[in-house]
């Protein structure tokens, strides 16, 4: 072969970034129509002139106070957190080098509920803020998600088999759960009140008063977690690899835990265990633009997975109108399925 | 470019190979070889700081590699490993540019000389043309040669390979070995290559490093090792294997089975696929006479034939010839394999007659004229069917004689 046709090839080769750039942008796509259908849609229809009208502060008192106070939190929250448990399913997944990986499936959502419910329950808040503080509940929550990913990652590293590490995390869910209704049991009324808003998975109860600490976290998750796309990329060859090739292995691992839990604890504060966003969104990402390249996954994660999780909030509310479901129905409905589908193709599956 | 004081390397405390002392120059192939779990793998890992020492000092390019940080190392010491890879979808072009990883910014973006370099590691290792292709449609060596692609990438100094070679197929075991020795010169780089086949590393190193028992046995040249006595004291070698000086390999010698002996006249090359064909039918086998050096002489050895030698370009003596005759009478059949006949062995093709006249069944193969002769095959595959029909004819007259 010509050296000129190598050089074309070599161009070809590296031309990725374009073609990334365009799928990324497609991605991007039904965002728009799904933010305002989230805004106009629901138990009380809104005209689209109005929800603008109070988008920009103008309108109806009545529509103004549907939007600006229900509406919009509700949408940015399903959209970000979302984003965010798709970008976490594709870091957990990297990590455990399983495509079956999820923060739903491995447990991460049950350890953040648990020690939420915990912090509710006990009143056990480390003394800085009130049981109900957004603050303490988020401490509460990562503090769970961590704890279960790092159980996970020293698991893993005693059982090589993908399915023993989702088993355990599925009876680690199970534990989690058992643990919160016992809890449940000897709660007093009104923290058990407080506490059912977890227990049924939605963001029909995102406020700006629990938003406001959380979304722009998450904002800033999102944005770096294009840091973690270079050691991500080499930990697909294998953490010796990794290591050889100059990765820090303990600080990258302890960057991609804290990655994983803080989104998912973030998420399960706002609206309790969502589950298979972020096991589809990476699935999808990588069906759609056949790479398994970090700096095109973890995005395309992003994107799938604040559409995934928009359009089933969106379910949620519509299916049976005007009473509402867990989102977790909803997404179960796609998420459980995919997972037999992949247990059932077994090895063959890319990460 | 790489260099061990009183490396002492393990896990958990105990050291699985200990006192270490190696010196490796740019463009020099060192091979370690040693038994099973002699410590190859640990001892290589530690060598590319994947693991601590468990003692004494690596010195890469002339500084103290516990000193360096991770990101310094890869810069200089690139590793092809035997971790099994997960099927993924990255191309061939991010697999080998991943080897900038040390270079590179945290959003590992390629500079001109990151990309220089990267395809300067494909071509080397002969696999611009995958460039586009992913991980996971191609064969076991050309994934191969895509780690070590990605290995040159880090302009490593010092190249470490575990077993680089083990279950590929034999074109694809040279193909890579003859790469890596070619650029390691060419960018004298010092390989250090852990191989399972002692022969391998015979003709592709230029020094061995033999680990065994927890300790280094010998560390200097092919030739000195085989001076030594060959890997004899390696693996212990217990009469199941031999090694030949001469041809330097090492042979399998199936066990002797409970089968008669036979007799081989041969030489000048004539006879050493009759031996191997006998050895692997589990006979036993006396030969002669042959001259020593002859590559018939060298073959037999390594089987462990019974020789009637004479001394090379010399003529066969006639006590040889006696020799040999007392020698077929004790065996259960004679083959002659049409040795080529010249002044100094003419006497083989009279002992071959004197044999047939005693009255030992003798085969002929290949086109010689042998008075007396009982059959006469053209190929090896003949002569297999014809010494088993041969045997019966003997046993119907008379059982085999025992061998002292």
């Amino acid at each position: 072969m010509s050296r000129k046709v190598l050089t074309e090839l070599g161009v070809a080769a590296e031309f990725k970034p374009k073609r990334r750039g365009r799928v990324l942008l497609l991605l991007c796509l039904p965002l728009a129509p799904l933010f305002i259908a989230s805004i106009v849609l629901g138990g009380y229809a809104i005209h689209p002139w109005d929800a603008l009208m109070a988008l920009a502060g103008g309108g109806g008192a009545e529509e103004s106070l549907i939007v600006q106070s229900i509406r919009l939190p509700r949408t940015l929250a399903a959209m970000l957190g979302g984003a965010s448990l798709g970008v976490a399913g594709a870091i957990l997944q990297a990590l455990f080098r399983n495509p079956l990986a999820d923060p739903y499936i491995l447990g991460v959502s049950a350890g953040s509920s648990l020690f939420l419910a915990i912090s509710i329950f006990t009143g056990a808040t480390l003394g800085l803020w009130t049981p109900t503080s957004p603050y303490s509940l988020y401490t509460a929550a990562f503090i769970g998600a961590l704890t279960v990913v790092i159980v996970m990652v020293a698991l893993s590293g005693v059982v090589r088999t993908t399915t023993t590490i989702l088993i355990a995390g599925i009876m680690f869910s199970y534990l989690a759960y058992a643990i919160t209704s016992i809890l449940q049991i000897f709660a007093d009324i009104e923290r058990l009140r407080a506490f059912t808003y977890w227990i049924m998975g939605s963001f029909s109860g995102a406020r700006w008063s629990i938003l406001s600490p959380g979304l722009p976290l998450l904002l800033v998750f999102l944005f770096a977690t294009i840091f973690l796309c270079k050691p991500l990329n080499a930990l697909l060859l294998g953490e010796d690899y990794a290591r050889s090739m100059g990765m820090n292995l303990n600080r990258a691992r302890m960057f991609i835990v804290a990655a994983a839990a803080l989104p998912v604890s973030i998420v399960t504060t706002i609206a309790g265990s969502v589950g298979f966003i972020g096991l589809s969104a990476p699935y999808l990402a990588r069906q759609l633009t056949r790479t398994s390249n970090h700096f095109t996954i973890i995005p395309a994660s992003a994107l799938l997975g604040s559409t995934l999780a928009a359009a089933a909030d969106l379910l949620s509310r519509l299916a049976f109108k005007p009473i509402e479901i867990p989102i977790t129905a909803v997404t179960a409905l796609f998420g459980a399925p995919l997972v037999i589908y992949l247990l059932l193709k077994g090895r063959g599956v890319q990460v | 470019m790489i260099e061990t004081v009183n490396l002492s390397a393990g896990y958990g405390g105990r050291p699985v190979v200990a006192g270490v002392n190696i010196s490796v120059r740019g463009g020099e192939f060192v091979a370690v070889i040693g038994p099973n779990a002699a410590g190859k793998t640990t001892l290589l890992k530690t060598l590319a700081r994947l693991m601590k020492p468990l003692g004494g000092v690596v010195y890469v390019d002339g500084a103290a590699a516990a000193r360096m940080s991770a990101r310094e190392i890869a810069r200089l010491v690139g590793a092809v490993l035997t971790e099994q890879l997960r099927p993924t979808q990255l191309t061939v072009f991010e697999a080998v540019s991943l080897g900038r990883y040390p270079y590179t910014n945290s959003l590992h973006t390629l500079t001109d000389r990151d990309r220089r370099e990267v395809w300067r590691a494909l071509a080397d290792a002969g696999i611009e043309h995958l460039a586009d292709r992913r991980l996971s449609e191609l064969s076991d060596g050309q994934r191969q040669k895509v780690m070590i692609a990605r290995a040159l990438a880090q302009e490593p100094k010092v190249l470490i390979l575990d077993e680089p070679v083990t279950y590929l197929d034999p074109k694809a075991r040279v193909e890579i070995l003859l790469t890596i020795k070619r650029v390691a010169r060419e960018r004298e780089i010092a390989v250090i290559a852990s191989l399972h086949e002692v022969e391998l590393a015979l003709r592709m190193a230029d020094r061995l490093l033999i680990v065994s028992g927890g300790r280094v046995v010998l560390y200097d040249s092919p030739e000195e090792f085989v001076a030594l006595g060959g890997p004899m004291h390696l693996y212990g070698l217990d009469g199941q294997l031999t090694f030949s000086p001469e041809l330097m390999s090492v042979e399998f010698r199936p066990g002797a089975e409970d089968k008669p002996r036979l007799f081989v006249v041969a030489g000048g090359g004539s006879g050493a696929l009759v031996y191997r064909m006998l050895a692997r039918l589990g006979y036993q086998f006396s030969t002669g006479v042959l001259h020593k050096g002859d590559i018939d002489y060298c073959v037999a050895a390594l089987l462990g034939g019974v020789i009637i030698a004479e001394q090379a370009f010399q003529p066969i003596s006639p006590e040889n010839v006696h020799r040999a005759l007392e020698e077929a009478r004790d065996c259960a059949a004679a083959i002659y394999t049409s040795p080529p006949i010249g002044p100094l062995n003419s006497e083989n093709q009279i002992l071959a007659e004197t044999i047939a006249l005693q009255g030992i069944p003798l085969i002929v193969l290949g086109p010689a004229e042998v008075k007396g002769a009982a059959i006469r095959v053209e190929s090896l595959a003949e002569l297999s069917k014809s010494i088993e029909m041969v045997l019966e004819n003997v046993r119907a007259v008379e059982p085999a004689p025992a061998r002292r």
